[in-house]
């Protein structure tokens, strides 16, 4: 993994057209910079925009104005094969369930951004198993994602992001539907990536993430980045 | 690698609404072995009519007839002659320095449906690539030769489809295939003398006797009728069966060259006697109407796959509209659209070349199973197996029609609200 990562926001602006008041104010000229092994926990109600902001930074929404700067590229201004190549290269999203792509075995899910991108070299099923071991799957490597209870998903989800070394790291709700065995490995592992220089940028209303190192809060309410 | 990954999303997706892909692939069969069937039945008649035509370039009938019925009774030994010539016309063509060959010929009888044709030795020799079967005492060259009144040269579908051997004896009927009076001439055997070897035409499904037992038959057969009328009141009467002698229906004819062939029709449709038909001109007019009723139906069996391709194009659709999360969330993690596009090519062509495949093997298979049918009814030598330029259109339309499906099914892939699929939940 390349260790160095910097991504800079620079006056977002998001709205959304509302039925009663015309257009909803999501995120208003939010400013800031996240380097390496930065964690920033994304503090909010439901609709707050903890969402938008992280489809924001991974290219996938783009905003009002403003502009996304990943080392020093504005994203926001990228062709959409560009925008596809940022994110399986740079990107590790995490979400609450959805996470699997059903066709494919859990080791193949691992390595499947990576393997369209054209990017997989040397022994990369060998690292696959790897990845999936640390979260403790190895042992599912070829079955099929229906086969793998919630956790499990969100698991190979996490070893997936080992795998391909990406520098920015998103959790959406990430141990929402998790028992503690597996919350804890998720919170173990996301911490791991983001000592090992990524960029983790994450929503939870889990209490065991209260524990957890940050070093940023960025609360979509009140807009107070602290 | 890319490849693989999107042929196993492709299976995956098939697998996952297999009722509605067999459905697809069915309808696309059933379209396919349409024009499977009218492919190569249209080919086969073409196929057979216009070897004809190669044989003998011009035919010259009685006057009053038309061109379209002399070729067809004369040459291609359907449909009703109209009428009859003098012999003296044959000697006379046959002396003609123009003419190459000619052969004087006689459709007047039949046998259980098939009509039995009066020609000359000479003619045999033309037509036939030999026999499969010869009696014992006729001459290959000279079939009709001494002794060979009675004899009748079959042809190798009709030898098997009336199981007739050689020796076997047959009575013909008295008039032609149709006709309501048509009866046997019972006082007048003939008996198989030889069995022609397949020549994939019209040759296959005729019965040759000799000029003269025509002749001889109505003959004797006016005679019998006569005897008849002293017993019975009401007897069956042939007015005019004795002008039946030293007449003929026809005289199919070799030239010298094409120019000779000109002449000649010009002449003899000219001189108040005969009527001529150039066999290639009147055979080419047929084909031509022939193509109208092929792309007639062609377009019929076009329009039907292109309807099924468009039911093929609802199921993708809703096949598409089930993964659009799952093709979200692909793109989310990095996956470009365009191999997510292949995903539904891949798709659809595959379900259309299941369709072609199932559907040409069941075409062909059908074909070859009635074949023998097929060329008794039509008198024709189906080639089963032959691919024509109808189903190969039939491919390219289906395949063409499955990437146009694939196109329109992108284009909702291209619009798909990335965000908005994946916070669906």
């Amino acid at each position: 993994m390349e260790q160095t990562a910097r991504l800079e926001l620079k006056n977002i602006s998001k709205s959304f057209p509302s039925e009663t008041a015309g257009r909803i104010d999501i995120l208003k000229d939010v400013s800031l910079t996240l380097e390496s092994g930065c964690v920033l926990r994304l503090a909010g109600a439901s609709g707050s925009g903890k969402t938008t902001f992280m489809n924001i930074v991974s290219a996938l929404m783009p905003p009002d104005s403003g502009s996304v700067l990943f080392n020093g590229t504005d994203i926001t201004r990228l062709s959409e094969s560009g925008k596809d190549r940022f994110r399986a290269e740079n990107v590790g999203y995490i979400f609450q369930t959805f996470n699997l792509l059903s066709p494919y075995s859990v080791v193949e899910n691992v390595y499947a951004p990576l393997a369209f991108a054209g990017k997989l070299s040397g022994d990369y099923r060998k690292r696959a198993m790897q990845a999936l071991d640390r979260v403790e799957m190895a042992e599912f490597a070829d079955k099929l994602p229906y086969h793998l209870s919630v956790g499990q998903r969100q698991r190979v989800a996490i070893a997936r992001v080992l795998f391909a070394g990406q520098r920015l790291i998103l959790a959406d709700e990430p141990t929402a539907s998790l028992d503690g065995h597996s919350s804890g490995l998720v919170r173990e592992v996301l911490l791991e990536l983001s000592r090992q220089g990524a960029i983790l940028i994450f929503s939870s209303h889990d209490t065991a993430f209260d524990l957890f190192r940050t070093d940023m809060t960025f609360n979509l309410e009140t807009g107070v980045i602290s | 690698m890319r490849l693989r990954y999107i042929l196993k999303a492709s299976v995956h997706s098939i697998k996952h609404r297999k009722s509605a892909f067999l459905i697809s692939v069915f309808s696309i069969s059933v379209s396919f072995m349409m024009l499977c069937a009218i492919g190569n039945i249209s080919f086969g008649i073409a196929a057979a009519t216009v070897n004809r035509s190669l044989t003998f370039p011009l035919v010259v009938g009685p006057v009053g007839s038309s061109d379209t019925s002399l070729v067809m009774s004369s040459v291609f030994n359907v449909d009703k002659p109209d009428g009859t010539l003098d012999y003296g016309i044959y000697e006379e063509l046959s002396a003609d320095k123009r003419v190459r060959s000619a052969f004087p010929v006689i459709r007047s009888d039949s046998y259980q449906g098939v009509p039995i044709t009066g020609v000359n030795s000479a003619y045999i020799n033309e037509i036939s690539k030999g026999f499969s079967s010869l009696a014992q005492n006729s001459k290959a060259d000279d079939i009709f030769g001494e002794g060979g009144l009675h004899c009748a040269v079959i042809g190798s579908k009709i030898a098997a489809r009336h199981e007739l051997e050689v020796g076997d004896g047959f009575f013909g009927s008295h008039g032609h295939v149709g006709d309501e009076d048509a009866h046997e001439h019972s006082s007048f055997a003939y008996s198989v003398c030889g069995i022609l070897n397949p020549t994939n035409s019209v040759e296959d499904f005729s019965i040759f006797v000799d000029l003269r037992s025509a002749w001889a038959i109505h003959h004797a057969h006016h005679h019998h009728d006569h005897e008849g009328e002293h017993e019975h009141e009401g007897g069956h009467e042939h007015e005019g069966e004795h002008e039946h002698e030293g007449k003929i229906t026809a005289v199919l004819v070799k030239t010298v060259n094409p120019a000779a062939t000109a002449a000649l029709e010009r002449e003899y449709s000219e001189n108040g006697r005969t009527n001529a038909a150039n066999v290639a001109k009147t055979v080419r007019q047929l084909v031509q109407y022939m193509n109208k009723a092929e792309t007639a139906a062609g377009f019929f069996s076009y329009g039907t796959l292109v309807l099924v391709m468009l039911m093929v194009f609802v199921t993708i659709l809703m096949a598409v509209n089930e993964r659009k999360k799952e093709m979200a969330l692909m793109r989310t993690i990095g996956i470009g659209r365009f191999p997510i596009a292949m995903m539904i090519v891949c798709e659809s062509l595959f379900t259309a070349l299941c369709g072609i495949i199932a559907g040409s093997a069941a075409g062909h298979a059908v074909l070859a199973l009635l074949k023998p049918r097929i060329d008794v009814a039509l008198g024709i030598s189906l080639e089963p197996f032959y691919f024509t330029a109808v189903e190969l259109n039939g491919i390219v339309v289906t395949a063409v029609t499955a990437l146009l499906i694939s196109f329109a099914a992108l284009v909702k892939i291209y619009r798909m609200n990335l965000t908005e699929e994946i916070s669906r939940d």
